[in-house]
């Protein structure tokens, strides 16, 4: 892909309606873009909004597990056809009361990061700086896909008392719209 | 598989896999970790599964109270065996279930008192001092070690770094400007190439004057102090350092920490904890409670079935169904008994009822078989009761008696009379007949109907009633013998009219010849007084024994067959013909023909003969001034066709009681002629092979019909064949 396609690319996506927002999740910016290596990145800044429950909850010791779900698929892909890419990241956010401070630990790499205030944890959690998604090579050129991403608290990472509550209370559901495009590569 | 195993494998495995999948919840609420996962689809599991069991319950608790509002047999036992079960388990449970609950709470409430709750407090509290101390030291330590470097330029700081970070024993060493820039850093893993990051708040506090330090967890997982210094000498450049706190203490405090937090949270999710601990104890209450009663159901109706089979075949049988045979019970107690000996009941039951069947068939059979046969008969016969009240008649007797005597069942015979007064003689008789006291009677009543004399031969008999001492009843038999009685007398008057012409006739013509030759020889002989004497003597014996040779002559008429001369004769015109010879006395005589074109064969003469008699008949009844109307018609009656002549007159008519007998000889309430005439007119009308009757008209006046086959068939030998039987139906 050449520079002016790029640019093109980023354009067409800057141009896309953001702000999209379920509950508590809203993507503020995305974009892909090709790498020198002709790799598609994926750059996104998503704001997150907890609400008293659930900042109660992580106040209270309670680590609170977000999934950032990335999933590419051809247009015209069959149902049983599987994904081109699917990655699945998964953040942990937990207040530890020794230190007062707000950790976050990447689950792929082990990462913590600590921060003194909730809200510069939440704006980390919600950035994401060049993940890689898919080398431009293992995509059919002629075909069109699919990108859908999706942020969310997992439920099911609770602790398994609030598991049954979580499910049934709409405080618990921290979830984004699904954010879609399509794309030629 | 019936539908009954069905349910209970059904139900059974439906409790067999709720109860693994609860106890899986058990394991998985105590081992989140390990089975944690499986928490939320087990609960959907056993809340699918128990909203299935309650379905099935509701079912099997509906078709109860259907039955039991439908009077179902053994649904009300049921029912009451269903509800002592539930009562039986629910009272237990609901006491269980209830103390559960209260115990869970309080279980649950007093993991988190106040005393807990401080000492968890007090114990973070210690683990921050210790830690504060140890962070105040490591604070200072960096702040010396920014303080002691003497160079200005970022890149001399930058190239000591590394000896600074080892001389002060911490872990990483990062030096940073004022805007967050990294400037450079040292790990003491060479493989690590990026500090851990501080946060913009903590950067923001540290350019604003105030050194950062704290506490944070390392990538390993071990405790680390960080510090974030800002260079007093104004160089624009932050230094962080991260220490590892004392393997010891770290783990002391992480211990601290780990226990805090778990404590906390648990304090948090107290609510929740007690709703997931109650909402598996209810989920196993309802297991419990549905499972106990879908059970008592079940087994309720077990238990009732072989009664409720009793009852349903016991209404069956009371119904009719003799042929019910209920299912035997596997087990072979009191009511297996009860159920084989219903069965054997019902088989015996059965046989005799088909036997009886049997019986009834065959009775009907033979009555059918008995009806059919008196149907058949021409001889009437009647069933009275002992009382003598109709009971059942042939179609043979309703003809006879002339009036349908079968629908007349359940009346007394003499209803009879009351309907004909014609008929008062018959039960009189028959009444008489049946009073007697003997079993078998005959007896010849004769009848004057509207038709003529009618002559039954009655027989009867009584019939022995059921005990075999007493009349049961009596039938009657009985035959028109008129037509018999009526052939028997126009062959005894046959037979004395040519007797009669062979005997007599033959000395009449010597007598008269005789008188005739002593008139001649001795007329002239004698005085005169004693020629007068002769002569009227002699006249009289002349004319007296013409007298009977005419009277012989109608005898022998009468007596000798005849031979017919038949040919086409227009009848029309034959009436025409002999009415004309009547024209001119003082009587009227009327013609209505209506038969112009009508030709039949037969012999004219004999026909005109008839018709003489029957107008001379006519006239005389009539009187002086009488009328005769003689009239013609073509009819037609079963296929054949035939001419009707009907001579009426407006005399006195025919007397009833003689009207049945009018063409016999010698019957006639005429003081002149020999009696004949009618009876020769029959005999001519049979010759044709045709009928002839008498009646009286409505409105007065006797008439006589005459119907003459309108085809050629009236031969001479079938006629006389067949003159018996026209005379019968003549005479009527």
């Amino acid at each position: 892909m050449n520079g002016f396609l790029r640019k093109l690319m980023i354009v067409m996506l800057l141009a896309m309606p953001l702000g999209v927002a379920a509950d508590g999740v809203t993507f503020d910016r995305i974009a892909l873009t090709l790498s020198d290596e002709d790799r598609i990145l994926l750059d996104a800044d998503i704001a997150f909004d907890l609400n008293d429950t659930v900042a109660e909850a992580l106040e209270n010791g309670v680590p609170l597990t977000f999934e950032t779900h990335v999933q590419m698929r051809r247009v015209k892909a069959w149902v049983w056809e599987s994904d081109v890419v699917e990655h699945r990241l998964r953040t942990v956010l937990q207040y530890r009361p020794l230190s007062g401070l707000y950790e976050l630990r990447n689950l792929q790499g082990d990462e913590r990061l600590s921060f003194a205030t909730r809200d510069a944890a939440l704006r980390t959690l919600g950035r994401i700086v060049g993940m890689p998604v898919v080398a431009r090579a293992e995509l059919d050129l002629d075909a069109e896909y699919l990108v859908r991403i999706n942020v969310r608290l997992d439920i099911e990472a609770l602790p398994l008392p609030m598991r049954p509550v979580a499910y049934i209370r709409r405080d618990w559901k921290i979830a984004s719209d699904p954010w879609e495009w399509r794309l030629r590569p | 598989m019936n539908g009954r195993r069905f349910d209970m494998l059904a139900a059974g495995m439906l409790v067999v896999l709720l109860l693994a999948a609860l106890h899986m919840i058990s394991a998985a609420v105590q081992r989140s970790e390990d089975l944690g996962q499986w928490f939320m689809p087990l609960l959907l599991f056993s809340v699918v599964g128990l909203v299935l069991l309650f379905a099935l319950v509701g079912w099997n608790l509906w078709q109860l109270l259907r039955d039991y509002r439908r009077r179902v047999a053994g649904s009300r036992l049921s029912a009451r065996l269903s509800v002592m079960f539930l009562v039986l388990a629910l009272l237990p449970v609901s006491v269980v279930y209830f103390y559960s609950i209260r115990f869970l709470s309080s279980g649950i409430d007093s993991w988190f008192d106040l005393q807990v709750d401080s000492a968890m407090e007090d114990a973070l509290t210690l683990s921050k001092l210790s830690l504060d101390l140890h962070k105040r030291e490591r604070l200072k330590l960096t702040e010396n070690l920014l303080a002691a470097i003497e160079d200005t330029s970022q890149t001399a700081i930058a190239l000591s770094i590394g000896e600074m970070r080892a001389t002060a024993g911490a872990s990483e060493m990062a030096l940073f400007s004022v805007q967050g820039k990294l400037l450079a850093m040292s790990h003491d893993n060479p493989e690590v190439m990026l500090p851990m990051p501080p946060d913009s708040g903590m950067v923001q506090q540290v350019v604003g004057g105030a050194d950062y330090v704290g506490v944070a967890s390392g990538p390993d997982g071990r405790l680390v102090v960080r510090c974030l210094v800002l260079d007093r000498q104004e160089r624009g450049i932050v230094l962080q350092a991260l220490y590892p706190v004392p393997e010891s203490l770290s783990d002391l405090s992480k211990n601290v920490q780990d226990a805090y937090e778990t404590y906390r949270t648990r304090a948090y999710m107290r609510s929740q904890i007690k709703f997931t601990f109650a909402l598996s104890l209810s989920l196993v209450l309802a297991l419990g409670l549905f499972a106990a009663a879908w059970a008592a159901v079940f087994t309720a109706r077990r238990l009732v079935q072989p009664i409720s089979d009793i009852a349903e075949g016991t209404r069956a049988v009371a119904e009719g169904d003799y042929d019910k045979q209920l299912p035997m019970p596997r087990s072979e107690d009191e009511i297996g008994f009860l159920v084989s000996s219903f069965n054997a009941m019902t088989r015996r039951i059965a046989r005799a009822r088909n036997a009886l069947e049997d019986s009834r068939r065959e009775l009907l059979n033979q009555h059918n078989y008995l009806e059919t046969v008196l149907a058949g008969l021409s001889t009437g016969v009647m069933a009275l009761d002992g009382n003598g009240n109709i009971r059942t008649a042939n179609p043979a007797a309703d003809q006879i008696i002339g009036m349908p005597v079968g629908e007349l069942e359940g009346q007394p015979l003499a209803i009879l009379g009351e309907r004909n007064a014609a008929l008062l003689p018959f039960v009189e008789r028959v009444d008489e007949g049946l009073r007697s006291a003997a079993h078998v009677g005959r007896a010849e009543i004769t009848l004057y109907r509207g038709s003529g004399r009618q002559v039954l031969l009655c027989r009867h008999s009584a019939l022995d009633d059921d005990d075999g001492d007493g009349v049961g009843g009596h039938v009657l038999v009985f035959d028109d013998v008129t037509e018999l009685v009526k052939a028997q007398r126009d062959a005894a008057w046959g037979e004395v009219a040519r007797r009669l012409a062979h005997e007599i006739k033959n000395p009449l013509t010597p007598i008269q010849l005789s008188a005739e030759r002593l008139r001649h020889k001795y007329l002239g002989k004698l005085p005169v007084e004693d020629g007068k004497v002769l002569d009227r003597a002699t006249h009289t014996i002349v004319q007296q024994v013409e007298a009977m040779k005419a009277m012989v002559n109608d005898f022998s008429d009468y007596a000798k067959p005849t031979r017919l001369q038949l040919e086409p004769v227009q009848i029309d015109a034959l009436l025409n013909e002999v009415l004309a010879l009547y024209e001119g006395g003082t009587q009227m005589l009327a013609l209505q023909l209506d038969a112009p074109d009508l030709t039949i064969e037969a012999d004219p003469v004999r026909l005109r003969q008839v018709m003489h008699n029957l107008i001379k008949n006519a006239l005389e009844a009539s009187g002086e001034h009488g009328c005769v109307v003689v009239s013609s018609r073509v009819g037609e009656e079963e296929d054949s066709g035939f001419v009707e002549i009907v001579v009426s007159d407006n005399g006195p008519g025919f007397d009833p009681e003689l009207i049945g007998q009018a063409f016999e000889p010698y019957v006639t309430n005429k003081t002149k002629g020999t009696g004949l005439g009618l009876a020769i007119v029959k005999r001519i009308v049979a010759e044709h092979g045709g009928l002839v009757h008498a009646e009286n008209a409505d409105q007065g006046g006797g008439r006589v019909v005459l119907r003459l086959p309108a085809l050629a068939r009236a031969r001479a030998g079938i006629a006389a064949a067949a003159a018996g039987r026209a005379h019968g139906g003549g005479g009527r």
